[in-house]
C-alpha cells in the first residue's frame, strides 16, 4: 500500500476534484484503487475519490450501434451485463472476465485501467481493436478523443491531469465482423506476459478491414498496423492464419526478458495470431 | 479522517488513518474472520462483501467504502450462510481453515445471486480464493449441495 497518504477527499463535483488534484502536486485520483492498492509510493500524500461522483453507468444504445461505460464502471459488472454479452458475439464480456480474478474484477474500473496504464494491460489491446473513444475533464479543457491517440505524448501531461468520463465504442454494423482477444499468462490470474486481440469484418470470405493489437511485449499493447494492411483484401484463410502469424511475430515490437524472453514472446505471437485468426474464421462462418 | 459506513448491518463511524486499508480496519475492530493473508488481493482470505460483491479488503482504503454495505462472515447469520457452513464442513472441505471465510463470502456472493450455479460458474467464484488444504473439489461440491439443499435442483 502507500506509504504516505496524509488527505483523502470526497469531491462532489468534476470542477472541484481537478481543483483538487491541481492544487497538490502528489495528489492522485482514486476509482476502484487496485493499481494504487499494488504501489509502495511514498509520492502520493492526497487521494481523491472518484468514486461519488457518479461516473459509472452501462448502456448500449438502442440501435446497438454504441456501448457507452462510465470510467468507475467496476469491470465485473460488464462481464456480467447480458446486453454487453449480445454484442459482438461477446468479445468484450469474454475478454474483460480474463483480467484478474473476481475480486479484482469487482473493484477494478475501465477509466483506471486507461489513465495509468500497466506495460501488462489487457484493456489496452482489447479495446483498441474496436473504435474506442475517451471523453476527458479537466478544469481548464474537457474533451473526446480516440484510444488511438489518447497516449500520445502531445496529450500525456493533460491525461495526467485528466479525469476519465466514460468510454464509448462504436459497434460495427456488419453481421460478418467478430473478434478474439488472447491472454498468456503463468497462473490463471497472474498478469499477462503475452496478450493479443484481433478484429476482422470478413465478407464472403474476404477480409476488409483488420485490426490487431498485442500487449505486454513487455510493453504497453499497441497495434500492429503494417500487418493490418497486408491483411485487408486476402481471404482468410487457414494458410493466411499461419502466414499471418510468422509476419506477425516479425513486425511486432518485442522485448525481453520481462516474464518471458523475447524469443518465447515470439513465437507466442506467431501461435496466437494465428488462432485469433482462425477462430474469428469460425465465428464469422457460424454467423453468416 | 471520518469513515461512516454499514458493517454487518449496522451503521458505525471510524475515525481512520487516511492510508488505512480495510482489512486492518475491520480486524482492529474484532471481525477476526477477515484474515491477513498475501496484503496483495491475490490470496481472497480477507475477503468482504461491499454492496453485495465480494472485494479483497486488503486492496482498499478504508475511506473508500464510506456509505456502503460491508459484510463480513460475522454478519452473515442467515439460511444460504448456515448452509454453506454446514456444507463445508460436511464436505470436508475445510482443514486449516484459514481460505475459509473468504471462500465463504465468495460462495455467498454467488449463491445470494444464482440459485443454481454450474461447477464452472462456481469455480469462476472462487478464482480469487487460494486453498493450499484441501483443494478446491470439495468447495465446489459443499457449494453445489447448498444450492441443492436450498431448492436448486
Amino acid at each position: 500500500m502507500l506509504k504516505n497518504v496524509q488527505d483523502y477527499y470526497y469531491p462532489g463535483s468534476l470542477a472541484e476534484a481537478s481543483e483538487l488534484h491541481d492544487r497538490e502536486s502528489r495528489s492522485f485520483f482514486i476509482a476502484g484503487g487496485t493499481a494504487l492498492a499494488l504501489s509502495e509510493s511514498s509520492r502520493p500524500v492526497e487521494l481523491i475519490d472518484l468514486g461519488k461522483l457518479e461516473l459509472d453507468g452501462l448502456e448500449v444504445d438502442e440501435d446497438r450501434n454504441r456501448i457507452e461505460i462510465g470510467s468507475t464502471t467496476k469491470i465485473q459488472r460488464i462481464v456480467n451485463d447480458n446486453e454487453i454479452g449480445s454484442v459482438l458475439g461477446g468479445y468484450l464480456s469474454e475478454s474483460l472476465e480474463k483480467i484478474g480474478s473476481y475480486p479484482v474484477r469487482n473493484a477494478g474500473t475501465l477509466g483506471g485501467s486507461l489513465v495509468r496504464p500497466f506495460p501488462w494491460s489487457d484493456v489496452i489491446p482489447i479495446l483498441s481493436v474496436l473504435d474506442t473513444t475517451v471523453s476527458y475533464y479537466h478544469r481548464d479543457g474537457e474533451g473526446r478523443r480516440d484510444l488511438a491517440s489518447l497516449y500520445n505524448s502531445d496529450f500525456r501531461s493533460m491525461l495526467n491531469r485528466s479525469i476519465i468520463k466514460d468510454i464509448s465504442i462504436s459497434l460495427p454494423e456488419s453481421g460478418e465482423t467478430a473478434a478474439k482477444f488472447i491472454k498468456f499468462s503463468r497462473s490463471e490470474f497472474d498478469v499477462s506476459a503475452l496478450n493479443l486481440a484481433c478484429r476482422l469484418t470478413v465478407e464472403r470470405g474476404v477480409i476488409n478491414e483488420a485490426r490487431l493489437s498485442i500487449g505486454a511485449r513487455p510493453m504497453t499493447g499497441d497495434r500492429i498496423t503494417d500487418l493490418e494492411k497486408e491483411l485487408v483484401g486476402e481471404k482468410l484463410t487457414e494458410d493466411l492464419a499461419e502466414t499471418a502469424g510468422v509476419s506477425a511475430a516479425d513486425l511486432a515490437e518485442l522485448g525481453g526478458d520481462d516474464r518471458l524472453s523475447e524469443e518465447y514472446r515470439k513465437v507466442l505471437v506467431k501461435k496466437m495470431t494465428a488462432e485469433a485468426l482462425m477462430d474469428i474464421k469460425k465465428e464469422v462462418a457460424n454467423e453468416s | 479522517m471520518k469513515v461512516e459506513f454499514v458493517l454487518n448491518g449496522k451503521e458505525v463511524e471510524f475515525d481512520v488513518d487516511p492510508g488505512k486499508v480495510l482489512l486492518d480496519l475491520l480486524r482492529e475492530s474484532g471481525h477476526k474472520s477477515v484474515k491477513a493473508g498475501c496484503k496483495t488481493g491475490d490470496c481472497g482470505a480477507c475477503m468482504v462483501l461491499v454492496d453485495g460483491r465480494a472485494m479483497t479488503s486488503c486492496t482498499l482504503y478504508a475511506a473508500q467504502v464510506d456509505g456502503q454495505d460491508v459484510k463480513t462472515v460475522e454478519g452473515l447469520e442467515d439460511e444460504l450462510a448456515d448452509r454453506l457452513k454446514e456444507s463445508l464442513l460436511e464436505a470436508g472441505a475445510v482443514q486449516c481453515g484459514f481460505c475459509i471465510p473468504g471462500v465463504l463470502i465468495s460462495a455467498y456472493s454467488l449463491l445470494s445471486k444464482v440459485e443454481n450455479p454450474s461447477r464452472d460458474e462456481i469455480k469462476a467464484a472462487l478464482d480469487g480464493n487460494l486453498c493450499r488444504c484441501t483443494g478446491y473439489v470439495k468447495q465446489i461440491d459443499a457449494i453445489k449441495e447448498t444450492a441443492k439443499s436450498l431448492g436448486g435442483s
